[in-house]
C-alpha cells in the first residue's frame, strides 16, 4: 500500500523547494529524450539554454525599466549596479564569508537531525509499540513550526551560533522522522519474506533487504529537510544571528545599501539551488534503483 | 451476546488507545512541571501550571484571539493574492508548453529564495505595517500553488478534452466543465501545502518586523505577540503560549483543507 508523498509529510513539504519533489519535473521531455539521438539531443539543450538565456534577459530589461520608472535606487537598483555589488564582495571576501557561515551551520544542524531522526525512524517504523507510544508526543510538535521556537529559542541560547543550528535540526528532524517509518514501514513484505525463507534473520535481513528499500524514501525525506531548514536558516539568521546570510540582508538594509541586499538574496537562491543539485546528483549515486520506485 | 463482548472489545481497544496516545505527553508535561517546582520562584522559565495560567490571562483580555484573528486575516488575504496569481498563472502555464518554457527559468531561479530572504526589500517597499507582511505571505504560498496547478492542468487527459471539442462543447465550457474539475485535485493539495507556508510565513515575517521596526506595536499579529513577549516582557510562558496556538491553528488549517479535498472530491476517496 504505498502512501502518497504528501500523507507522509504535509506541513512540512511545502516549502518552495520542496515541491521539485511533487511536480514530476521533466517528466515528459526526459522521455523525450531518451528517444532522441545525440544529435537531437545536442540540439535540444542548446535550444533550452536558448530560452533560459532569453527569458533572463527579457526578465533584467523589465527590471531595469522599472528602476527607470522608480528612480529611487534605494528601493530598487539598478540591474548594474547589483552585479557590481555581488562582483565587489566576491572579490572582498565577504559574500563566501557569510555563505560559508550559513552553510557550515547547514550541515552541522543537517547531520544532527540525521543521526537522531533516522535511527528513531528505524525504531517506530519496526516496533508498532514504540510507534504507538512516539507518535502522539510527533504529531503534537510537529504542527508548530521551527519558526515559532525562535523567541524561545533566543531566551534559551542567546543570539549566536547555536539558535540557527537548533531551528534547522527541528525543521529537518520531522520530514527525516517521518519518511524514515514511512519507508522502513513500506517495504515490500515480499521481499522481506523472501529474504527469511532463504534464512536472512536479524542484522542481515537489516542490512541486505529493509536499508536499501528504505533509503530512496529516506532520501526524499532528507531533500525535504534540506529545503525546510534552508528556509528556516535564513528566517533564524534575520532575527537571531550576528553572521550569515540572512544577517547578511537586514545587516545591508539598515545601511541602506540596497545593491548589497540584492547581491544576498542572490546568493541565497543560488547556494539553495547548488545544494539541491547536489542533492538530487547524490539521491541518484546513493540510490540509483529509486527510480524504478517513482522516487527519484 | 457476540455483540456486546464485540463492543466491550471496540470499548477496551479505545481505551487502550486513548492510553498510548496520552502517556508520553502526559509524562513529559509531569516532568516539565516537576523541574520547573526545583527552580527558583523568581525564575523566568516556563512550567505547565503558569502556562495554562498566561493563556487564560490572556484569552480573557482579548490580545490573544484579537492577534491570531490579525495573523489569520493576513494568512487568508496573502493567499487569495497568491491563489489568483498562480491558480491564473499556473493553468496558462500548464496548458500552453510556449508560454510554460520561456517563464520557467525565471520560475526556477525564484524558488530557491527562501521567503524570508525577501522581508529586508519588503520592509523596504512598504514599511513596518501589515503590507510586507502580506508580501512575504503572498510569495511563500505562491510557488506550491503555481507548481501544483501547472502539474494538474498539464496532466489533463487529452482524451477528455479532445472528446469535448468533438462535441462542440465551446472553449469556455471546456475549461470549466472538464478542465477545472480535472485538474482540482492538484489545485487543492497545492492550496493546502501553500496555506501550510503561508502560515508559517506569517509568524516569521511578523516575527522578524517585530524585531526588525522595534516595538511600535504597528504590526501586530501573533508572532509580534511572541517577540514583544521575549524582548520587553520577557514572559516565557505567554511565548509557550503562542507556540501551542500557532501549533493548533497550522492543525486545524491542515485538517480544514483536507475535509474540503474529500468533500469536493468524493470520488478520490472511496
Amino acid at each position: 500500500m504505498p502512501t502518497t508523498p504528501d500523507d507522509a509529510t504535509p506541513l512540512t513539504a511545502g516549502s518552495p523547494l520542496a515541491m521539485s519533489l511533487e511536480e514530476a519535473e521533466g517528466d515528459t521531455s526526459k522521455a523525450e529524450l531518451d528517444k532522441a539521438t545525440p544529435g537531437e539531443r545536442a540540439r535540444w539543450s542548446h535550444r533550452r539554454w536558448f530560452v533560459a538565456l532569453r527569458s533572463f534577459a527579457a526578465f533584467i530589461g523589465v527590471w531595469y525599466l522599472m528602476f527607470l520608472w522608480n528612480g529611487n535606487p534605494i528601493q530598487l537598483p539598478s540591474p548594474f549596479r547589483v552585479a557590481n555589488a555581488i562582483w565587489q564582495l566576491a572579490i572582498s571576501g565577504e559574500l563566501l564569508e557569510h555563505a560559508s557561515i550559513s552553510t557550515t551551520r547547514l550541515v552541522i544542524a543537517l547531520v544532527v537531525a540525521t543521526l537522531v531522526a533516522v535511527p528513531l525512524g528505524f525504531v517506530m517504523g519496526l516496533s508498532r509499540s514504540a510507534d504507538r507510544f512516539l507518535d502522539p508526543v510527533v504529531e503534537l510538535l510537529r504542527p508548530i513550526s521551527g519558526i515559532a521556537w525562535i523567541p524561545l529559542g533566543l531566551f534559551i541560547f542567546g543570539v549566536g551560533d547555536v539558535l540557527p543550528v537548533f531551528i534547522m535540526v527541528y525543521v529537518a528532524f520531522f520530514p527525516l522522522l517521518l519518511n524514515t517509518i514511512s519507508g522502513v514501514r513500506n517495504v515490500d513484505q515480499r521481499l522481506v519474506n523472501a529474504a527469511r525463507t532463504m534464512g536472512v534473520h536479524g542484522w542481515p535481513l537489516m542490512r541486505q533487504v529493509i536499508v536499501p528499500a528504505a533509503l530512496p524514501t529516506i532520501m526524499v525525506g532528507f531533500r525535504l529537510a534540506f529545503a525546510g531548514a534552508w528556509a528556516a536558516v535564513i528566517a533564524a539568521e534575520l532575527i537571531g544571528a550576528p553572521s550569515g546570510l540572512g544577517f547578511a540582508i537586514e545587516w545591508y538594509r539598515q545601511l541602506l545599501m540596497t545593491p548589497k541586499v540584492f547581491a544576498f538574496i542572490v546568493v541565497i537562491g543560488v547556494v539553495g539551488y547548488l545544494c539541491d543539485l547536489a542533492l538530487r546528483a547524490l539521491q541518484r549515486r546513493l540510490t540509483p534503483w529509486a527510480e524504478g520506485m517513482g522516487l527519484s | 451476546m457476540t455483540t456486546t463482548t464485540a463492543a466491550a472489545a471496540s470499548d477496551s481497544s479505545r481505551w487502550s488507545a486513548v492510553f498510548h496516545a496520552t502517556l508520553v505527553p502526559v509524562l513529559l508535561v509531569l516532568a516539565w512541571q516537576a523541574w520547573s517546582m526545583t527552580l527558583p520562584a523568581n525564575s523566568p522559565a516556563p512550567s505547565p501550571s503558569r502556562v495554562v495560567a498566561a493563556f487564560v490571562d490572556l484569552v480573557a483580555t482579548g490580545g490573544l484571539v484579537q492577534a491570531t484573528l490579525l495573523s489569520l486575516g493576513r494568512v487568508l488575504v496573502g493567499f487569495l493574492f497568491a491563489m489568483v496569481v498562480g491558480v491564473g498563472l499556473g493553468a496558462l502555464m500548464g496548458s500552453n508548453v510556449r508560454i510554460k518554457d520561456n517563464l520557467d527559468p525565471i520560475i526556477e531561479s525564484f524558488r530557491p529564495i527562501a521567503p524570508m530572504a525577501l522581508l529586508p526589500m519588503a520592509i523596504l517597499w512598504f514599511g513596518t505595517g501589515t503590507a510586507p507582511s502580506l508580501f512575504i505571505v503572498a510569495y511563500a504560498a505562491f510557488f506550491p500553488l503555481l507548481l501544483n496547478t501547472i502539474h494538474a492542468v498539464s496532466r489533463v487527459d487529452r482524451k477528455l478534452v479532445l472528446a469535448g471539442m468533438t462535441m462542440g462543447i465551446p472553449r469556455p465550457r471546456i475549461l470549466t466543465k472538464i478542465i477545472l474539475p480535472a485538474a482540482l485535485p492538484g489545485v487543492l493539495l497545492g492550496a493546502r501545502l501553500a496555506m501550510g507556508v503561508a502560515w508559517t510565513a506569517i509568524i516569521a515575517a511578523e516575527l522578524a518586523v517585530g524585531a526588525k521596526s522595534g516595538a511600535g506595536g504597528t504590526s501586530g499579529g501573533i508572532g509580534q505577540m511572541m517577540f514583544v513577549f521575549y524582548a520587553y516582557s520577557i514572559d516565557l510562558n505567554g511565548i509557550v503560549v503562542c507556540m501551542i496556538v500557532v501549533g493548533v491553528v497550522a492543525l486545524l488549517i491542515d485538517r480544514i483543507f483536507r475535509f474540503a479535498e474529500h468533500r469536493l472530491m468524493p470520488w478520490r476517496h472511496r
